[in-house]
């Protein structure tokens, strides 16, 4: 049974950053957009997944109709500014192939760094955005709504189980685990800044977002380093007394553009050599560096500078992609176990015919008996009722149990179609998934703990 | 028998705490090792209780015995220690000690002690209790002090790989370092105190030739030099975590030296 589920967007694989910034929805702008595809004939489910990566369209069933074509229209109503055919920059993938991608974009598989963690939060976002939108019938049904949940539940997986998300994969956030490594919480930690390297502001942007509050700034034009300051709302200090600050610092960061080193030992020493207590992390992202090597032969010091930090980078990706293979195969796992689900759902009417019909064939032979046996008292009716239903519990038990497995091991619509040949069933009268599936298992448990009372 | 469960158990603990540190946090590895470690404890309490149901003392006079119950201070250490999450990761320090203890004890048979004690009751158990924690609060922080020169080490050479990944934050071992320290030498302090009162008081002297109080003062002037290289100006941490490693390694070298050459009453020392 093909899956009629289809994915179209735009990814950092097929559309530069100009175009995808244009695609990014907010969560009131995708609302708008589901709202808008909830009035299109023909979509049952959909949701749309925006991050800074990818902005992408899950539509179920996607029918005949092109998807690509629909979701390029609703697109074109964002991307005004874009020059040339959208469809350029669209991917569409379909079926099973549609599954494995949310898979692999829910585990951080198809991020552009591998194993980003924040992608895991986004799809769920998404996923309840559409699910929780006040529009009838709802967006997110029994299909994408176990399509979704089973992404969260495989990406959680392949996160604790393999190492795919394993080290800080960029250099701010080695930086930022570095100082977490040392100082543990960076609530309260002071930080000083040297000159005003774009890579130090990302740097001291992301301690701060740890709990950094005290930011000195120091750079040798004063009014550059007030206005870096007022930014990280900090304290600017003359770059001649930056000896004075470093004994009451827990980290520096220096980005400066002087060709020779601003920071030496003999500084150092003459800083705190005496009174320092507690372990200094210095990061020095500037080219000619700063600091002079040197420093990091204090036994408190931990001197790191750009091309540690990037070979840490380095080490931490080539970890992640070790991953991918033992990701992938869970990543497959899951998936299967959706088609098994998706497959399942075909013969779920097919079971559910094969009892009414055998049900009914049980209260008219039943009727038929109790005319012909007129004297019978209540309870031996309700005993030979009770053996009827018993029996045919037992008739249907293995018929379904085995119909249900081959569907799941894939034997296809030949199976149904024998099934329904056998069984004189016709086709159609499909049912709402979950409640189809619910009642047929209630059905297979009645069934289960019958047999067991007639055993005893 | 339920001592020897206790021993496999604290085994069993160490595997998954091992096998966080090789292959990182996967599954439920982590909440494995923290459920062995207080299985183990929890035997470990059933063996001793059981002990004293049997034999009517405490395990306390008879080496076996008493090296076991320290090894129990070290496993109670471990339980307070499991949820407080990164500091759950001390255990792998720690965990090797209460081993080399318990697994000690089951060599030299943890047995009643054949001997007379005189000094007994509610002051003998408080006396030991006391002496026992104050070991188990330098074993703690000889464990945090292991850790933290790894940390430190593997912060130096920039390698920010599983080790880095496992190991708690600077400054967390040195917070359990000094609480370890600090617990540690009050409870001794007290032991000492205790147990000096009662010898002069009942003997008449501080017998202070018996290997026991000899290596009870060292163990006492060891947490002062450990204190004292905290104090120190300078560069404390390092070195203060460095003390901790050198100071227990000194207290139970100096155990074993003792109880080879000069060994007391047989009872614990």
């Amino acid at each position: 049974m093909s899956l009629p589920l289809t994915v179209v967007g735009v990814s950092h694989e097929t559309a530069p950053v100009e175009v995808r910034e244009q695609l990014a929805y907010g969560p009131t702008e995708a609302t708008e957009a589901l709202v808008h595809l909830r009035e299109r004939e023909g979509v049952e489910e959909a949701i749309l997944l925006s991050t800074c990566n990818r902005t992408e369209v899950y539509l179920y069933p996607s029918g005949d109709r092109n998807a690509t074509e629909l979701i390029g229209r609703l697109f074109a109503k964002r991307s005004t500014k874009i020059e040339g055919d959208l469809s350029g920059y669209l991917f569409e993938k379909g079926g099973e192939t549609a599954v494995r991608h949310l898979f692999r974009v829910t585990a951080g598989l198809d991020a552009m760094v591998t194993g980003e963690a924040e992608i895991q939060g986004q799809v769920r976002d998404a996923y309840q955005l559409a699910a929780k939108l006040p529009v009838a019938p709802p967006l997110v049904g029994p299909v994408l709504g176990r399509l979704f949940e089973t992404a969260l539940s495989a990406g959680g997986r392949v996160r604790s189980q393999t190492s795919i998300g394993e080290g800080a994969a960029s250099v701010a956030s080695v930086a930022v685990e570095l100082a977490g490594k040392i100082f543990g919480s960076l609530h309260g930690k002071r930080v000083l800044i040297l000159g005003a390297g774009i890579t130090g502001e990302l740097i001291v942007e992301a301690l701060s977002r740890e709990g950094v509050q005290s930011v000195a700034v120091a750079n040798r034009t004063y009014d550059r380093a007030v206005s870096l300051a007022r930014k990280h709302h900090g304290q600017a200090v003359p770059f001649d007394r930056i000896a004075d600050v470093l004994s009451t610092v827990d980290i520096v960061l220096s980005s400066t553009a002087a060709p020779h080193p601003v920071l030496t030992r003999a500084i150092l020493r003459d800083s705190f050599v005496e009174t320092r207590k507690h372990p200094l992390l210095i990061i020095d992202v500037a080219i000619p560096r700063d600091v002079d090597p040197s420093v990091g032969d204090e036994p408190e010091v931990f001197l790191y500078n750009v091309d540690d930090l990037r070979s840490i980078v380095e080490e931490h990706v080539h970890l992640r992609q070790d991953a991918v293979p033992e990701a992938d195969r869970i990543i497959q796992s899951h998936s299967d176990e959706f088609s098994a689900w998706y497959a399942s759902l075909e013969v779920v009417p097919v079971i559910q015919s094969m009892r009414a019909s055998a049900e009914e064939q049980r209260r008219a032979e039943l009727e038929r008996l109790f005319g012909s046996l007129r004297g019978l008292s209540p309870e031996e009716r309700a005993r030979i009722e009770e053996f009827s239903r018993r029996l045919q519990n037992k008739l249907l038990h293995d018929p379904t149990t085995r119909l249900r497995k081959g569907m799941a091991d894939g034997a296809g619509p030949e199976l149904v179609d024998a099934v329904r040949f056998l069984y004189g069933i016709e086709a159609g009268g499909a049912i709402e998934a979950d409640s189809a599936e619910d009642s047929s298992e209630d059905g297979d448990e009645t069934a289960d703990h019958q047999e067991k009372e007639s055993e005893r | 028998m339920i001592h020897l469960s206790a021993f496999v158990f604290y085994i069993g603990a160490l595997v998954p705490w091992i096998y966080l540190l090789v292959r990182g946090p996967r599954g439920h590895s982590a909440l494995i090792a923290s459920g062995l470690t207080a299985v183990a404890v929890a035997l470990h309490a059933m063996a001793l209780l059981d002990f004293w149901l049997t034999y009517g003392e405490l395990p306390l006079g008879g080496l076996g015995a008493a090296l076991s119950s320290l090894s129990f201070v070290g496993g109670l250490a471990l339980v307070a220690m499991l949820p407080l999450k990164e500091v759950a990761r001390i255990a792998l320090g720690l965990l090797p000690f209460v081993l080399l203890l318990q697994g000690s004890a089951l060599i030299l048979g943890i047995e009643p002690t054949p001997l007379d004690l005189d000094f007994q009751g509610a002051g003998f158990v408080l006396h030991v209790g006391l002496a026992f924690l104050g070991l188990q609060g330098l074993a703690i922080a000889s464990a945090a002090g292991l850790l933290y020169l790894i940390q430190h080490h593997e912060l130096k050479v920039k390698r920010l790989g599983r080790v880095f990944r496992f190991i708690p934050a600077l400054a967390t071992l040195e917070r359990v370092g000094r609480i370890g320290l600090s617990v540690g030498f009050v409870a001794l302090s007290l032991a000492l105190v205790l147990g000096w009162a009662w010898t002069v008081q009942n003997r008449g002297s501080l017998e202070i030739d018996d290997p026991k109080v000899v290596w009870a003062v060292l163990s006492w002037v060891v947490f002062l030099g450990i204190f004292a290289t905290r104090r120190s100006r300078g560069t404390n941490e390092y070195r203060s975590a460095l003390a901790a490693v050198i100071g227990f390694g000194i207290v139970i070298g100096t155990y074993l030296a003792l109880r080879i050459t000069a060994g007391g009453t047989g009872l614990f020392l």
